[in-house]
């Protein structure tokens, strides 16, 4: 019952807030279903217990309303729920259009988010994934950038067209199904595909996840989408929204198409790591800071996707600590290219630079923020990072150089970003512009307290992933 | 072993005192006024420094070698457990009194010598972050506590470098060092991992007794003793990694004594040391490194002899006696390298100092060329450097004297070439060296404008400590032919095992040290000639000179060509990649597949004319092929 209240919070506070017209009540009211969200998961995380709600739906189908949720689903109700609250807070005492319909749609989009990381059978997740991208793509189109219209359409499209082959795919699996048939993901477990039908079948269901991540090549969606999008809907995008094809993986492709994982295993590995090269080394040149941002997270991302695919227990636990760990990063550093925007006007790098001297804890918060996604040690980024390139290397050694090159590259590019922002001489149109203001240190503090937090002490996020080490431990041979 | 030797936890306050102190002075880096924030640093530094030697002394009365502190376990998963813990044996704590030791000298002079800036709070704070992260690197239990000290020593590295970041030349250089570290540091993450797999521990204690019953030439541990050394090659700059610390210069030159001299590049040194089981089981990987040091040496030394900034001189010094340290290390004598690293803690950090002092003098002048006639001037400067050059240059009975000596002498042992050419190397150190030091202090001041003058006792305490030290530093390792019993290497023992003895007959060393003393002071009488005598200034840069005294002087263009071979071709991919495969290959792609709906689109609209007799054959002949298709199945 708990996890249909988590799921029901923020969309009837969302239709709620409708009715008010006053941008900071709004405001205020959504960040509060927010924490209380974030309390609940909280609680949930202590004692996993009640964690399972199910509800007669469509019968004659086979098709029922049921939730729960496991570790797994936890990471990533865990990272949504504690990135909400913030993504609320960056709306904060700035100028928006229609406050309370785009606060209502960041709700519709977290319990969306939520949906689909606790659905437990395909069509219900299927029908959260879809729900997800409408908020999205109208908080991309009416409080987007530059080209919004072409851009938003594009990511649409193309999502769209994954989600098409996934629907293809569950219908499929749901045909197979014995008896009555069912969506159920413990059914689509257990299905005895032959191998045959899986190497053909692993496509059809991962397109979907490889444009959400996104895997090379299917990325191109992704740069300018991160450019063009709001500071809460990038926040949004980046943050939790990558993680639902890694989700999805998790969840759908590798316990039900495991021997067409295996066949593809190295071929999505080896396309992970060129994702990440590939993106590593754009990152160095990118003039836009967003731009910039943007490509390392697609090159972090295709790091966690080839750690997922070498199937170890090392991998797996990195990768999922670094879901967070990622998810916190990225929106912390999303937030603070928002805050170079607003003081300079641009966050086109050449024209930036010396922003140290007159914003000085500016600087050091975004030091400490992208210190933490080159993963110093410490941060949590570290501790992901390191399981995840153990874990290649107990595939293969070249996995773990390619995918170790991102300490190298990461280095490369952020403090070359750092560099071109923050430091050297001031330019004489920044003179005069303000360090951070309160509501900057309540966004980015707790932020860089979990990034630190989870780099010195990261045990209890594992001991919360103990269970999921069994639940692979079947697949691993 | 928790708790077996009484005060022993104390040792925790060692790293937490720079830690407490980097908060303090970071987080109220606008309030501090005057030098509150160096007091405070070099207080928390102080402490460190006291409760080590208590520690020193703690260990040396109880009976064991050493003992082990656990916090937490930081990583536990699966098979892998990884406790956050500290190991406080004579190695970490050698290295734990030279690190807080210089270091609290080096604090206590930076308050002079940073005086008067405006971001010196900042200064201190990052100068207290480095001390903690280079306590916890060598007080690290396991590789990968280690490695936590190892990357922060690394960021402060950076940050100190760049500190003064208005200047974009000392942002890149800052970003250099950071780099070329990172790269070795990613053979070192690799050696780590691949520890973990072959031991499945990262603990020193854990690996080093399975380890000391495997066979010599066991491949997995060359493999691991080869990417470990990549990471000690980065950190400390040793061919091909050491471009960047001759760069890193740029940043304030405290910084260049406790970091780029005392401490953070010996800590390759360390790590091979606190390796040496596993070293000694590769002997392959030794003569990698003899390779390395004695190349490094040499190489680095020829390019001193025509450097004319005084810090760039002296880095190519660092970068050559590191070059020594490898040397002893792969020699198997890795006590001896320890030892070096001990004084050469002492002499290279009073050399920074007192180029601090005389750059202090002039005005941030560091053009020896510039100098000159500083003797009189600055008289506490002048006796302390001199006696700095000399233990550098192994003059007896100088600190250096003894560390180097016994290097030399390790290599004559193993083979006379490595011996001549170590010697040669040896030889151009002290050229360089006396070079500097003629011009520096000798002649007439050739500086005009400015009234050089000797710094504030803050300052020149610290350089006459280390003065002390740099003069009989050498006598905590006497060998037995001069009345002692290498106290240094017999502390060591329970910690490194050194694969050559460590006498030889004192005939030998007689004869080979009476060799090395004729020709330096060969070497001396000849600068003295060339700089005092005839009083040569070294041209100015544009002035013409002989094809191979430009190749000296431009480093032998290493940095160009790894600009042309790296630097650009990595700029260029970048572009190549987003401007040709991203967007004129990838996205055209996405964007066909998207037309061609379009396409289909339009293709099936000329079927939509609005000809009705059209419609009605397609409408006839659809529904025929429905009954044919329904009759034949």
């Amino acid at each position: 019952m708990l996890i249909l209240i988590l799921l029901l919070i923020p969309i009837i506070t969302g239709l709620f807030l409708l009715a008010f017209r006053k941008a900071e009540i709004v405001r205020y009211i959504a960040l509060g279903s927010s924490i209380i969200n974030l309390l609940i998961t909280l609680a949930i995380a202590f004692d996993p217990s009640s964690s399972s709600y199910s509800l007669n739906w469509i019968n004659f189908m086979g098709i029922s309303f049921s939730l729960g949720m496991d570790s797994i689903s936890l990471i990533m109700v865990l990272l949504t729920n504690l990135l909400f609250p913030f993504i609320l807070l960056a709306g904060f005492n700035r100028e928006q259009r229609n406050v309370h319909l785009l606060n209502f749609l960041i709700l519709f989009t977290q319990s969306a988010l939520l949906g689909v990381f606790m659905a437990q059978n395909a069509f219900l997740f299927y029908v959260f994934w879809e729900l997800a991208l409408i908020p999205v793509y109208f908080i991309l189109l009416i409080w987007g950038g530059d080209g919004k219209r072409t851009i938003t359409f594009k990511f649409f499209i193309y999502t769209l067209t994954g989600s098409l082959f996934l629907l293809f795919g569950i219908i499929y699996l749901y045909q197979l199904t014995p008896g009555v048939h069912t969506t159920d993901f413990t059914v689509f477990n257990q299905l005895q595909i032959p191998e045959a039908t899986q190497i053909w079948l692993f496509w059809i269901l991962f397109i979907a996840f490889a444009i959400k991540m996104p895997l090379f090549p299917f990325h191109t969606w992704q740069p300018p989408t991160y450019k063009m999008a709001s500071t809460q809907g990038v926040m949004i995008l980046a943050g939790v929204m990558t993680k639902m094809g890694i989700y999805g993986v998790l969840r759908f492709l590798l316990p039900v198409v495991p021997l067409g994982v295996l066949f593809w295993q190295n071929t999505v590995i080896i396309l992970s790591l060129i994702g990440v090269i590939y993106a590593s080394v754009i990152a160095f040149r990118k003039a836009n800071l967003k731009m910039m941002i943007a490509f390392s997270s697609m090159a972090h991302i295709s790091l966690m996707v080839a750690a997922m695919f070498v199937l170890n227990q090392y991998a797996l636990q990195g990768l999922l600590f670094q879901v967070l760990s990622h998810g916190v990063t990225i929106v912390a550093l999303f937030y603070v290219s928002c805050l170079v925007k607003e003081k300079t006007g641009t966050t086109e790098m050449p024209q930036l630079g010396g922003l140290k001297l007159n914003a000085p804890n500016l600087a050091i918060l975004f030091l400490i923020i992208l210190l933490g996604s080159i993963a110093l040690p410490l941060t949590a980024g570290f501790v992901g990072e390191f399981l995840m390139i153990a874990g290649l290397f107990q595939q293969s050694v070249w996995f773990a150089v390619f995918g170790g090159m991102t300490m190298i590259l990461g280095a490369i590019y952020m403090l070359y970003a750092y560099q071109r922002v923050m430091l050297g001489n001031q330019k004489t149109a920044f003179e005069h512009i303000d360090d951070l203001i309160s509501l900057d240190y309540l966004i980015l503090i707790p932020l860089i307290a979990i990034i630190l937090v989870l780099g010195i002490y990261p045990q209890p996020i594992f001991d919360l992933l103990k269970p999921v080490t069994e639940i692979f431990s079947g697949l691993t041979h | 072993m928790v708790g077996t030797i009484p005060y022993i936890n104390l040792a925790l306050l060692v790293p937490a005192l720079p830690l407490l102190g980097f908060l303090v002075t970071g987080l109220g880096y606008k309030r501090f006024r005057h030098n509150q924030a160096g007091i405070i640093a070099s207080t928390a530094v102080g402490l460190s420094f006291l409760i080590s030697v208590l520690l020193f002394f703690v260990l040396r009365n109880s009976n064991q070698d050493a003992a082990t502190i656990t916090l937490f376990n930081w990583i536990s998963v699966g098979k892998m457990n990884i406790p956050f813990a500290f190991l406080i044996d004579h190695l970490s704590l050698t290295m734990t009194l030279i690190i807080t030791g210089v270091g609290t000298l080096i604090h206590i002079y930076s308050i002079g010598y940073m005086h008067g800036d405006d971001r010196v709070n900042s200064f201190f704070a990052q100068m207290n972050l480095f001390t903690f992260s280079m306590l916890l690197l060598v007080m690290g239990a396991n590789y990968l506590i280690l490695f936590i000290g190892w990357e922060g020593v690394g960021l402060c590295s950076y940050l100190l470098i760049g500190f003064w970041f208005k200047n974009p030349a000392y942002n890149y250089a800052a970003r250099k060092a950071f780099v070329m570290n990172r790269i070795g540091d990613l053979g070192f993450i690799l050696g780590i991992i691949l520890l973990f797999f072959t031991f499945h521990s990262v603990s020193f204690s854990e690996i080093f007794t399975q380890a000391s019953v495997l066979q010599v030439g066991t491949p997995v541990i060359t493999a691991i003793a080869l990417l470990l050394l990549i990471g000690a090659v980065g950190k400390s700059a040793q061919i091909p990694l050491f471009t960047w610390l001759p760069d890193a210069m740029a940043g304030p030159t405290p910084v260049s004594a406790l970091i780029h001299a005392a401490t953070m590049v010996t800590a390759g040194i360390y790590v091979i040391a606190r390796s040496s089981i596993l070293y000694n089981l590769s002997p392959f990987t030794l003569n990698v490194i003899i390779v390395l040091g004695l190349g490094t040496a040499i190489f680095a030394a020829i390019i001193g002899l025509k450097q004319n900034d005084i810090k760039k001189v002296l880095a190519y010094s660092t970068v050559s006696q590191l070059g020594y340290m490898f040397l002893a290390l792969g020699l198997g004598a890795y006590s001896t390298a320890v030892f070096h690293v001990t004084t050469h803690a002492f002499f290279k950090a009073l050399l920074f100092l007192g180029a601090g002092s005389i750059i202090h003098a002039l005005g941030g002048e560091q053009d020896i060329r510039k100098m000159g006639g500083l003797r009189k001037k600055m008289p506490v400067t002048y006796w302390t450097f001199l006696a700095a050059t000399l233990a550098i240059s192994g003059i007896p009975p100088f600190s250096g004297f003894f560390s180097k000596d016994m290097i030399l002498v390790k290599a004559f042992e193993q083979n006379i070439l490595i011996y001549v050419l170590a010697l040669f190397g040896a030889l151009l150190t002290c050229f360089y060296m006396f070079r500097l030091f003629y011009l520096v202090f000798y002649g007439e001041q050739r500086l005009a404008n400015v009234n050089a003058h000797e710094s504030p006792r803050v300052m020149t305490i610290p350089l006459i400590i280390l003065g002390f030290l740099s003069v009989f530093g050498g006598f905590l390792n006497l060998p037995s032919l001069f009345g002692g019993n290498l106290s240094f290497n017999q502390f060591m023992q329970s910690a490194v095992s050194s694969k050559i003895s460590d006498e030889i007959s004192h005939g030998t060393e007689i004869v080979l040290i009476l060799l090395s003393i004729s020709v330096l002071g060969l070497v001396i009488w000849y600068a003295y000639r060339i700089f005092i005598r005839k009083a040569i200034i070294p041209p100015g840069d544009s002035e013409p000179m002989s094809a191979i005294a430009r190749l000296v002087t431009n480093k032998f263009y290493i940095d160009e060509i790894y600009a042309f071979v790296f630097e650009k071709p990595f700029g260029s991919l970048s572009n190549f990649l987003f401007k040709t495969v991203e967007t004129n290959i990838l996205n055209p792609i996405v964007d066909s597949i998207g037309e061609l709906t379009d396409i289909m689109g339009t293709l099936t609209r000329r079927l939509q004319r609005g000809n009705m007799s059209f419609y009605f054959f397609a409408m006839v002949a659809g529904i025929l092929l429905f009954i044919i298709f329904t009759l034949t199945i």
